[in-house]
């Protein structure tokens, strides 16, 4: 217990870490996903098929084998990335695979009724999906959303392997060095645990934020 | 103003207009009467280019759009027909997201670009003429059938249309809430609207209209002035038609 009160410090850096590689590939996985998702609903053949493939190559593959070949396969075609990079890379990649499935469900399921009254009012597709679809789909889309992110908060253990000291590996460094392993694994699963459920909660917040209309 | 002109649409293989012409005059109210699948509603809808006819034109003052035309001349004519006409429609499609206020004032923002303050201004001038100007600040989901299909009508007018289409405005309300509708659209065609409407009211069609068309199968087999319609129709489907509606009426 002592040992881990003396390296709180070097397990909150880990877990600063973590927030962030969670905070930054969510943010470009959101883009990536809404781009994807549209792409998918209103893209012409070639681009709703390029989509697609994607995502279906995104699912269909373990994300460990996604960042080994970010981090350890690109630098064979001479693209070198730094550890965190990579982690951003590999998981925003990951994540606008999944959102944009989360999205594409959303957006189908907003009424057609909804798009036809906004072309009927003049306004233009672009305009009718920015102002009409996207913020009826958002409500729909957020508690899926919310357990993507609250997944990639785990998933991110995973980029310890290629060296980015995030929690995990903060972790096993201490281990490393004091040779006991069960304060330390015990400190950190708290963590994430405490980071999880934070989340959910201030997901709850947004989600009831949204709904008042209804 | 109104002219359509050997209009034909198929969904597949099933043909829901067939060579369907008809010229509708500045400030004339139109009812559009017919059973159920007759095309109706995909007519009204070719008015505003929710749907893309096969073949044949319509002209609406000087845009006109064409079955054969390139894709970009016609999102144009699309895009300016639809700045001529405003749409109601039987599920109101309301915005459930937004506010009242917000729901009218949305598309004179977007579209034209409009000042917030000129938008809420000309919003609230027409929520009182539809009688819920109380109800700004609600959402639609708070509002009775009724009072949303009134808003939907301010939303319309909001972009000053000088053609309102209506598609059964009223057949989703419970029939007590049905006249609050029917008399703002009165209202609105004393005002010398230019209105097509299509409705399953017969007193509002022989009431307000200055022309009925009757339709069947995607052709329009009669129209006339209401009084000679419903006097004595002069096909044998309108007739028989008549008669459904007298005894259920909808
Ligand atoms: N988008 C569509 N796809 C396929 N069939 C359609 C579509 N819209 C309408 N129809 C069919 O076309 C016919 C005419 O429909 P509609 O114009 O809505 O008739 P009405 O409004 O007179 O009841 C109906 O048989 C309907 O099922
Ligand atoms: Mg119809």
């Amino acid at each position: 217990m002592k040992l881990v009160m003396d390296n709180l410090g070097f397990l909150f850096t880990g877990a600063y870490y973590t927030l962030l590689i969670t905070i930054v590939s969510m943010f470009f996985g959101l883009f990536i996903g809404l781009f994807t998702a549209i792409a998918r609903l209103k893209g012409n053949r070639l681009v709703a098929g390029i989509a697609r493939v994607y995502v279906s190559i995104i699912r269909g593959t373990p994300i460990i084998v996604q960042i080994f070949i970010i981090y350890y396969g690109l630098p064979d075609y001479g693209i070198a990335l730094q550890p965190m990079t990579a982690a951003y890379i590999s998981l925003s990649i990951n994540i606008g695979a999944y959102l944009s499935e989360t999205f594409r469900g959303a957006i189908l399921s907003v009424d057609k009724g909804q798009t036809e009254a906004a072309l009927s009012l003049g306004l233009t597709p672009w305009q009718t999906m920015r102002k009409v679809v996207l913020p009826q789909a958002a409500r729909t889309a957020i508690p899926p959303m919310g357990n993507t992110f609250i997944g990639i908060l785990k998933e991110t253990s995973l980029v310890s392997i290629v060296t980015v000291t995030e929690l995990l590996r903060s972790a096993q460094l201490l281990i490393a060095q004091y040779y006991v392993a069960m304060p330390f694994y015990l400190a950190i699963a708290i963590m994430y645990w405490v980071m999880s459920t934070g989340f959910s909660a201030i997901l709850n917040v947004i989600e009831r934020k949204l709904s008042k209309a209804y | 103003m109104i002219e359509v002109s050997h209009l034909s649409k198929s969904f597949g293989s099933l043909s829901v207009l067939k060579d369907v012409s008809l010229d509708i005059r500045q400030g004339e109210i139109v009812v559009l009467l017919g059973p159920s699948g007759s095309g109706k509603s995909t007519l009204l809808r070719c008015l505003n280019g929710l749907e893309q006819a096969d073949a044949g034109s319509v002209r609406i003052d000087s845009v006109r759009i064409e079955a054969m035309m390139r894709a970009k001349e016609r999102k144009k004519a699309v895009h300016e027909l639809r700045s001529l006409t405003g749409m109601v429609f039987q599920s109101f499609n309301l915005f459930p997201h937004l506010t009242v206020l917000d729901n009218v004032i949305m598309a004179p923002m977007t579209v034209k670009n409009m000042p917030k303050e000129q938008a809420v201004e000309i919003a609230e001038r027409l929520l009182g003429k539809v009688g819920l100007a109380e109800k700004r600040d609600e959402y639609p989901s708070r509002l009775s059938g009724g009072q949303q299909q009134r808003v939907a009508i301010a939303r319309a007018l909001a972009m000053e249309p000088k053609i309102m289409l209506f598609d059964e405005p009223t057949s989703a309300l419970d029939p007590e809430l049905t006249g609050e509708v029917l008399q703002v659209m009165r209202q609105l065609a004393e005002e010398g609207m230019t209105m097509v409407v299509v409705t399953h009211e017969m007193k509002f069609a022989q009431e307000v209209a200055n022309r009925i068309v009757f339709m069947s199968e995607g052709i329009i087999q009669e129209e006339g002035a209401p009084e000679h319609f419903f006097a004595g129709p002069k096909t044998e489907r309108a007739r028989k038609f008549l008669r459904q509606m007298a005894q259920e009426p909808v």
